[in-house]
């Protein structure tokens, strides 16, 4: 997913402007003009200067790009090696409607093991997870569910057991607890 | 003299040896999964301290975590993903070569540099902690303000492509470093009333999503573009080191110094040693502009660098009992614990036992060649594997790793949400590593600054009221000033030859 | 055991009121079972601290006695809300314990969450180091008098530092001075990340005070870079017997101590706590134990159950009220 520098520039422009106000909430240090808000407002103000710069670049590419091509300077292509045509490129694995829906899957099961993992546990989450993603890059059905077993009895030997970090139990508690 | 015989005949004790051995193992194993540091190693490690005689728990130690580091570098080589955060300044760049075919050379050199700034840093300490720690106790928040920034110049030089995107890469993190209680007042900043970020975003997790799970996402995005690794044997591993470190001798021997004195500096360890060798080495390198595309240059100094800055962090620790890095706070518990009292007097009253520390310093380091490369051959088989089986499994990884720092979902919410931007930045041409960077400096920059403002009750010429205070900031003004005349001098230059030419 | 339970419970299913009582009984045994997995200890500071210290040592001494491992897992960050909302948020079942230490007390009065004391089943109080006037060893002021006199003829000259804003050692110094009638603005406060750094600055001539406590300078002390000029404890204590307390070298009467102590989130079965507390007590008497906290020069004390709770929320209404005096409260 590309995007022209243009609304790269003016996303972080009004980010920057929402750090800059909501830091004018910080108390100040007591009788000092500087204080927990100091930082955050600077950072803000140099993101905004970036922001409106990149906005200028990106209209100059945009404009460039519609202009029959011929003579003139390449100096600025240097922030786009692959030229960019239009405000936004999508990659083409959006179109691709298998591609497209693995690619949603992967924050779609991150975001289960996060909501999930207490409940049902790191075992079964992790099975599940690694099989679906397997299945869908393509290993075979057999071959998938043999390396999400294997994978994840490993994970929950070495960490669980060897490194001693608190993996969740979830259902099945009872057994491995 | 005797306390030294009496400290290698401590140290050249088969249980002592055993000790060292098993842990040498856990660290390499360690250190090579990412999200699990060398801190997290050492914390580990403490129960089993308790039951050891001093020498064989500080060896258990210091083997653990120079293996570890040294371990960081395998996955950062292999998958692009840094083991440990030391490892991450040069990431991109070992990566870079295992993508040309050349993974052998990237991890060789890694190994072999790795043992020499062990070496070096472990002379540093045996040598002269008790005089260097006096110069490393005299550093002030004035003082460590202007690393910082000398830390976030690197930023700059080490990003490869736009300027201006690496500057916006490098204000994100900053930004991301200010979410969380702020020291200065305790006031929660950007948090929305949520507890797990009052603690404020830990960047383990957030590097591993910017490296991992943008891997990720980019493979599935397009799995048979470019960025698949050409299969290769990775066995004669050695091959063509010792020429690239002849060639290299100066910056083995810089990266050794930069990574001893970072080390040295209480709170600036291994990683911020990585970053600053890195930078400086694409700084004064003839061939700067290979950085980034696979160039064995940056790796000498950044990976003699972060191993030398282990033994560094001992100095102030053992001298002062003041910790140089997060490891050696850990070490300085188990000192105490074994009535080794961090100061002046344990070296006058059991010499032999600080004889020992560097002896195992030493050992350690040495042994890192040999085990090392058994790690590095065993490691190979991760290429063998084809990317779709690979993937899902890096994926469980990342999410155990990054839970596994502070045992909370919350860090997989971190990775996931940094992940997905880091690929958006990345697709942009926003470079990700200067956001890495913001984070690790961006709270020891805010923090020593309003710290020095109130000392010097608002007074910036405080700033320059101490010698090295005023050394360092003249120069991170020249790295900043400097470029910007050379450019100005060349644009007149070169307006001058094309005035004259016709 | 575990399949007599389920198949008591499928006995409850069929209903039969025999399967009741068996039910109630084999919950009683697994009660008394306890620890039966492992359990998560949970320290909101970072590892390497005092704190971590300390929780690893019990942790595996625990280990021994109760033959479960006690895993020690640091939930860091936002001055110790993180880990201590952890620990109160945990399911009462004793699998999650932790350290709770003295800012318990402090962090609702500064408004950063609602937790105190009281959310909390106490196990026992272990440890308690009081806090220290700490100088450079070339400082001018020999006595805490003579700096108390320096910082009334010169107000705000003087930084002092030890914590970060609002922390255990800024109150120590606030309340020091309140006590002495003088503003906390007299010595401005120098934020650090904790004790260490704050000593660093103390020897880098950045602050001129530091009132951390005097166990976190041993090394200092003992390397003669720092001087300590009093304890602001009732008594003296063993590891420094010449350091005067705060009353006696300046007639200001005013006690502050950092503390640490076991509990675990409220509402835990009194069972798991008895046998937690019990097994704690052997702990806190082991040789081992008295050795690792006399060599680190960390003050013992033991206060189980009840008395933790008393001392908690005694602990809770001095520092609120301080906190209040001068200014940190919201």
């Amino acid at each position: 997913m590309r995007l022209n520098d243009a609304i790269s520039g003016v996303v972080l422009f009004i980010f920057a402007l929402a750090v800059i106000a909501y830091s004018t909430t910080f108390p100040s240090l007591h009788g000092q003009a500087y204080g927990p808000s100091l930082f955050p407002t600077v950072i803000g103000s140099c993101l905004a200067l970036c922001g409106l710069i990149l906005v200028g670049r990106g209209i100059r590419a945009h404009r460039h790009d519609n202009q029959t091509t011929t003579s003139a300077p390449q100096e600025q292509e240097q922030e786009n090696p692959k030229d960019l045509h239009g405000w936004v490129q999508w990659g083409d694995w959006v179109s691709d409607g298998s591609r497209l829906t693995t690619m949603l899957l992967v924050p779609g099961l991150l975001i289960a093991y996060i909501v999930l993992s207490d409940i049902v546990g790191f075992i079964l989450l992790s099975i599940i997870i690694m099989t679906v993603l397997l299945y869908r890059l393509g290993t075979p059905l057999l071959s998938t569910l043999l390396i999400a077993v294997a994978g994840t009895v490993l994970l929950q030997l070495l960490f669980a057991k060897v490194l001693l970090v608190p993996l969740p139990p979830g259902l099945l508690l009872p057994w491995i607890g | 003299m005797e306390a030294i015989f009496l400290a290698f005949s401590l140290v050249l004790d088969p249980s002592v040896l055993g000790v060292m051995f098993l842990s040498a193992v856990f660290g390499l194993f360690v250190g090579s999964i990412p999200g699990l540091t060398a801190t997290m190693a050492a914390a580990l490690l403490i129960p089993f301290t308790f039951f050891m005689d001093p020498v064989p728990a500080i060896a258990a130690i210091v083997t653990t975590v120079a293996m570890a580091i040294f371990a960081g570098d395998i996955p950062g080589a292999l998958l692009r993903i840094p083991g440990t955060p030391a490892s991450a300044a040069y990431c991109d760049e070992a990566y870079a070569l295992t993508r040309k075919g050349k993974a052998e050379t990237a991890l060789g050199v890694s190994l072999v540099c790795s043992a020499i700034g062990g070496v070096l840093g472990s002379a540093v300490l045996a040598l002269t902690a008790p005089s260097l720690a006096e110069f490393a106790i005299k550093f002030s928040s004035f003082e460590y303000f202007w690393l910082a920034c000398l830390g976030l110049s690197c930023a700059v030089i080490v990003s490869t492509g736009s300027t201006l995107k690496g500057l916006v890469s490098l204000l994100i993190g900053l930004f991301i470093a200010t979410i969380g209680i702020d020291v200065t007042a305790g006031h929660p900043r950007f948090t929305f009333g949520n507890v797990e970020m009052m603690g404020g975003i830990s960047f383990i997790p957030a590097m591993i999503g910017m490296f991992a799970i943008s891997e990720v996402l980019r493979f599935i995005a397009a799995p048979n573009a470019q960025h698949s690794v050409p299969q290769q044997a990775i066995k004669h591993v050695f091959r063509g080191i010792g020429g690239i470190i002849s060639k290299y001798k100066l910056n083995v021997a810089r990266g050794g110094v930069i990574g001893a004195v970072v080390g040295i500096l209480p709170g600036a360890g291994a990683d911020i040693a990585a970053w600053i060798a890195y930078a400086m080495s694409k700084r004064f390198s003839k061939e700067s502009s290979k950085f980034g595309t696979g160039h064995v240059e940056g790796l000498v100094d950044a990976g003699t660098a972060n191993n030398a800055g282990l033994a560094g962090a001992w100095v102030p620790a053992l001298v002062f009992g003041i910790p140089g890095d997060s490891i050696t706070a850990i070490v300085i518990g188990v000192l105490y614990m074994k009535g080794m009292n961090p100061g002046p007097t344990v070296f006058m009253n059991q010499p032999e036992l600080i004889h020992a520390v560097f002896i195992v310093f030493f050992l350690a380091n040495l042994a890192l060649i040999p085990l090392g490369f058994i790690a590095i051959r065993l490691s190979r088989t991760i290429l063998l594997v084809p990317r779709h089986v690979l993937i899902p499994i890096i994926l469980m990884f990342c999410v155990v790793g990054a839970f596994a720092i502070n045992n909370t979902v919350f860090g997989i919410s971190v990775m996931l949400f940094m992940g997905v931007m880091a690929y958006i930045m990345e697709e942009n041409g926003f470079p990700v590593a200067p956001t890495i960077l913001g984070i690790v400096l961006g709270t020891m920059l805010e923090q020593n600054f309003m710290s020095s403002m109130i000392k010097a009750d608002g007074e910036f010429s405080g700033f320059f009221s101490r010698p090295i205070a005023a050394t360092l900031g003249v120069l991170v003004i020249a790295i900043w000033v400097l470029p910007l005349i050379k450019m100005v001098f060349r644009a007149v230059l070169s307006r001058r030859v094309q005035q004259t030419k016709p | 055991m575990r399949k007599l339970a389920t198949r008591t419970i499928k006995n409850l299913f069929v209903g039969s009121a025999v399967a009741a009582v068996l039910l109630s009984q084999s919950l009683s045994t697994a009660m008394a079972a306890w620890p039966e997995r492992p359990v998560t200890l949970i320290v909101p500071w970072s590892a390497g601290g005092g704190t971590d210290a300390t929780g690893r040592m019990i942790g595996s001494l625990l280990e021994q006695e109760l033959g479960q491992p006690f895993n020690v897992v640091n939930r860091t960050g936002g001055s110790g809300v993180v880990g201590h909302s952890a620990i109160a948020n945990a399911k009462p079942d004793g699998y999650t314990i932790g350290v709770v230490t003295v800012e318990i007390g402090m962090m609702h009065w500064a408004g950063l969450t609602e937790l105190s004391g009281i959310n909390y089943t106490p196990i026992a109080l272990y440890n308690a180091d009081a806090a220290g006037v700490l100088v450079r060893a070339d400082s001018p002021w020999e006595t805490a008098q003579d700096m108390i006199d320096a910082v009334t003829a010169d107000p705000g000259a003087h930084k002092g530092s030890g914590t970060g804003q609002g922390g255990i050692w800024h109150l120590a110094l606030a309340g020091m001075l309140n006590t002495a009638e003088l503003s906390p603005d007299t010595v401005p406060w120098v934020p650090s990340q904790g004790s260490a750094p704050a000593l660093q600055e103390l020897v880098a001539e950045g602050v001129d005070v530091v009132t951390s406590s005097i166990v976190e300078a041993a090394a200092l002390i003992d390397a003669g870079r720092v001087k300590p000029l009093a304890i602001m404890n009732a008594e003296r204590v063993d590891a420094f017997a010449d350091v005067p307390t705060l009353m006696e070298a300046t007639g200001i009467d005013w006690q502050m101590a950092a503390w640490r102590g076991l509990a675990g989130p409220g509402g835990m079965p009194d069972e798991v706590t008895a046998t937690l507390t019990a097994a704690f007590e052997k702990v806190w008497q082991s040789a081992e134990f008295q050795e690792f906290m006399n060599g680190r020069g960390f003050g013992l004390v033991w206060k189980p159950g009840k008395e933790f709770a008393e001392w908690m929320s005694s602990s809770d209404e001095s520092l609120g009220g301080v906190m209040q005096a001068v200014g940190m409260a919201k």
